[in-house]
């Protein structure tokens, strides 16, 4: 597997379309998280996280339940604005700022980071409109432009041929599957630099699931993805690093085939061979 | 393929105009200021209905101070006004009706969540809800054009000859049978009254966990035994303000009462007899009233009292019912 | 059989003659309560039964072309009720339309912005004592705040009136449609950078759609069979008039005066309206509990 992904890192390197943003941009962090620590209340639910999300890579969180992975994510695009009591400290530095501090544009930091959850949650609207809501919040597009953007997210969530004739209709009508993808596709048509995908499949069959990961091995050309799963041979077959996390900890983070074969600390040994869950 | 225009969009789309922000924040604020307005109304809409009526009755309050409250007079010759009988018809006839309607309320909400089968279930529940529907209007002509015949002819009659001699009894139900009356008045309050407590009953009796009544049965006890045992007791408090709630709306009823209270203004030891309550003085008398009359002014302090009397009586229902129905 | 000795775990024995007999009181107790249940029901639908009927009997003789064409006249001049009914369309419709947005409002605010605070809890409770108040103080109310100062009745102070009756009843259904919305939803919209005012107007208005426009039509159906809040604001008006700034005719109150009276095709006439009126509201309700029921 180790190969299979330094090579795929090679294409990308020359055929990638998203180079506008950096050519050199294979080892730079994305994401720097650094000593972290979040607080729902008096409850220390995340305790001196620091973590890079390389760019354009897969980071995959593991962990027993309640460990703070969904915690994490929802602070990175600032999810917790929205519960009093909960509040973080620490840097998360992206393009040089720290997007925790006070004074960022939160909205506009979430038109960079987009978040997928658990649950499909399709807009009240048609196919169409659902795509075209998180579009109209951030750009002005032309009629034709719109149609454009909504066909390209639709196409790059591997949704189009199945909607393409039916794009005014509900979204409520499709498959758990599909809206899912479109729920991937919403996030997408937006362009952010970041995606966070927060268990995507674990409400879904193993059809829709090998069909989203495949779509998360194809997004990464062009996205920063950190994926939280409970599924650790998803883990394994879709994430470059993977971070292990317990009881507010990050315990280690590293190489995904490394983490797998020969983990180094005992805990994450223990979590990946069953011991716990 | 769009790719390479796509990229190009990429560029543009990672700066976010700067107008669009401000005006993203302006919509926020314009919109949560609106919202809080909005909840502020509710309460100057509260306030203003209090204000007003209590500057509207002040004239009456001034002439004739606290015996208002007691006194029986009603002449608009000798221009005294007192709010004694009104009162007394709008407490006796609300809490008739509660008598009346308890029973039957309990007994419906019993059956549609414990005895009918399923199928019977909505339809009941919805003739029960639709009845609750009915204007007030209807309910009076009803009361006046077929209840009152009725108690005239029949019960009247008969609950009178019944109790003749008896010493107490002969008194309560005495007088000539004209159909009309306070006990009249307490039917048709109990009539509208019903659907509200059955309803909110029923909805009340629905949240019990089923495992605290398959417990009960589990015993072996009867279904009565455990909806006396286990919904009642765990339900009490939301039944008590299931009642209120039924009282509340008993005391301010207008056009049901009018119609059939006998509107004369004398508290009657017969329950048989003619009477009336706040609303029904109130709206039998406004038409001759002239603005700025004392006559008005006492109809407004009346109005006054009334509010009184319902927000409190409400605000019990409210606190003991935390979620209330439209 | 004395078993106590012989096997200590075996506990005492039931006497089954006691129980039997206990269990014999205990379900005729029962099968009481179940007679008198049915017979309470009973009751409940007869009495809409008795209700409908006299309706529809005292009524569906009066009704005729008439009913529809001719305005109210005098005891004797074969009158009809047309100017009632049209008057009882136009304060209700501007009562609705005055109050539902204001309703609709508060009921955001309190489900959006002020579901734990303090002064929405006073709001929402303030908002659930208006619900039940008496309406004929609403009217005592806007008589002393529209009519008085102003000199005169007017369909106007009959249409807030009527507003003020329907905020109440929409700021509940809104809140509790509002309140229904998963958490997931919302945060999905936000989570595209959707200022919180576009998800509550553009996703949750959308998604609690069905909940609130049926709060709307029932608030229509109660409002438009109240009398009391209209004879202290509007006081109606036996002549032809669409003008808001007089006296305007309602059919609720066109009933109440006809009801009463000594003439005959009056009160013929007052049936008529009452039949009107209440498989009006009635219909109203069953489309909004039908509409209600289809979508969940």
């Amino acid at each position: 597997m180790n190969d299979t992904m330094s090579s795929q890192n090679q294409e990308h390197a020359t055929i990638g379309p998203m180079q506008a943003r950096s050519s050199e941009a294979l080892n730079e962090v994305r994401i720097a998280i650094r000593n972290l620590d979040f607080f729902y209340g008096a409850n220390h639910a995340l305790k001196a996280i620091t973590l890079d999300l390389p760019d354009r890579q897969v980071t995959g969180m593991i962990g027993p339940s309640g460990c703070g992975k969904s915690t994490l994510l929802r602070v990175l695009n600032r999810m917790y604005d929205l519960y009093p009591g909960q509040r973080a400290t620490g840097e998360v530095m992206m393009n040089g700022e720290n997007i925790i501090a006070p004074g960022i544009d939160v909205n506009q930091l979430r038109s960079r980071i987009g978040m997928v959850f658990q649950t499909p949650t399709p807009f009240p609207m048609s196919i169409y409109d659902n795509i075209a809501f998180g579009v109209k919040l951030h750009e002005r597009l032309s009629r034709s432009a719109m149609d454009e953007r909504v066909e390209w997210s639709l196409t790059r969530a591997a949704l189009w041929a199945e909607v393409k004739d039916r794009l005014n209709t509900p979204a409520a009508g499709l498959s758990g599957g599909q809206q899912q993808r479109l729920c991937i596709a919403r996030t997408i048509a937006i362009q952010p630099e970041v995606i966070l995908l927060d268990e995507p499949t674990s409400a879904l069959d193993p059809i829709s699931t090998l069909k989203i990961e495949e779509l998360i091995d194809e997004l990464k050309q062009d996205f920063t993805i950190a994926i939280i799963t409970h599924n650790m041979q998803q883990a394994a077959r879709c994430a470059d690093q993977v971070a292990f996390f317990y009881l507010g900890e990050m315990v280690e983070v590293g190489d995904a085939a490394q983490m797998f074969t020969a983990p180094r600390e005992k805990r994450t040994q223990e979590y990946i061979t069953g011991r716990f869950g | 393929m769009t790719v390479s225009q796509t990229a190009i969009a990429v560029t543009a789309s990672s700066e976010i105009p700067t107008a669009r922000r401000r005006s993203s924040a302006v919509g926020e604020a314009v919109f949560a200021t609106l919202a809080r307005l909005a909840g502020l109304f509710v309460l100057v809409l509260l306030g203003a209905i209090l204000v007003s009526l209590l500057i509207g009755g002040i004239p009456s309050f001034r002439a004739f101070g606290l015996s208002f409250l007691i006194d029986t007079a009603w002449d608009p010759v000798k221009q005294v006004f007192g709010a004694a009988v009104p009162i007394y018809g709008t407490l006796v006839t609300a809490v008739l009706a509660l008598v009346f309607a308890l029973p039957v309320a309990f007994g419906i909400a019993y059956f549609l969540t414990e005895l009918a089968p399923h199928w019977l279930r909505r339809p009941v529940g919805t003739a029960i809800e639709l009845l609750a529907a009915v204007p007030s209007i209807i309910y009076g002509m009803w009361g006046f054009f077929v209840v009152v015949p009725l108690m005239a002819e029949y019960l009247q009659p008969h609950v009178i000859d019944t109790f003749d001699g008896i010493p107490v009894l002969q008194d309560l139900f005495a007088g000539p049978p004209f159909g009309t009356g306070i006990l009249t008045a307490a039917l048709i309050l109990a009539v509208m009254v019903v659907p509200f407590i059955a309803a909110t009953m029923r909805d009340v009796f629905l949240t019990v966990p089923t495992v605290y009544k398959e417990s009960a049965y589990g015993v072996g006890c009867t279904t009565w035994e455990v909806v006396r045992s286990v919904v009642i007791p765990y339900t009490r408090i939301s039944v008590i303000g299931g009642i209120m709630l039924g009282l509340g709306r008993a005391l301010g009823e207008t056009m049901a009462v009018t119609f059939v209270i006998g509107n004369t203004n004398r508290i009657s030891t017969s329950l048989f007899g003619p009477g009336n309550t706040i609303a029904s003085l109130v709206a039998l008398e406004f038409p001759e009233s002239q603005a700025g009359s004392l006559k008005l002014s006492s109809l407004l302090a009346l109005g006054f009292i009334l509010f009184v009397i319902s927000f409190i009586v409400l605000a019990i229902s409210r606190m003991l019912l935390p979620t209330a129905k439209a | 059989m004395s078993a106590t000795l012989s096997n200590p775990l075996a506990g005492p024995m039931r006497d089954s003659s006691v129980a039997g007999r206990l269990s014999r009181r205990r379900r005729r107790t029962n099968g009481i309560v179940r007679v008198l249940c049915g017979i309470a029901t009973l009751i409940g639908l007869a009495l809409l039964a008795s209700i409908l009927f006299t309706l529809l009997w005292r009524g569906v003789g009066g009704l005729s072309l008439a009913v529809f064409t001719h305005i109210t006249k005098s005891p004797g001049s074969g009158g009809g009720l047309l100017n009632a009914i049209v008057g009882s369309l136009i304060q209700t419709a501007l009562g609705t339309l005055v109050g539902t947005p204001i309703g609709l409002m508060v009921g955001t605010y309190l489900s959006e912005y002020a579901r734990q605070s303090m002064l929405g809890n006073v709001v929402r409770f303030i908002s659930d004592i208006l619900l039940s108040a008496p309406s004929i103080l609403i009217g005592l109310f806007v008589y002393a705040v529209m009519v008085a100062p102003a000199g005169g009745f007017s369909g106007l102070a009959g249409a807030v009136a009527l507003a003020v009756i329907v905020v109440p009843i929409v700021v509940r259904t809104t809140e509790d449609m509002l309140r229904l919305i998963p958490v997931s939803l919302r945060e999905a919209a936000m989570a595209l950078g959707a200022p919180k005012w576009k998800c509550i107007v553009f996703i949750c208005y959308r998604a609690a759609l069905n909940g609130i426009a049926t709060g709307v039509l029932l608030a229509v159906a109660r409002v438009a069979g109240e009398t009391a809040p209209l004879l202290f604001t509007s006081l109606g008006n036996l002549n032809w008039s669409l003008s808001l700034t007089q006296p305007m005719a309602s059919l609720p109150v066109t009933i109440y005066q006809y009801a009463g009276s000594a003439f005959q095709d009056w009160v013929q006439l007052a049936w008529v309206g009452a039949l009107l009126i209440t498989f009006g509201v009635l219909a109203l309700n069953i489309v909004a509990r039908v509409a209600l029921r289809a979508r969940h």
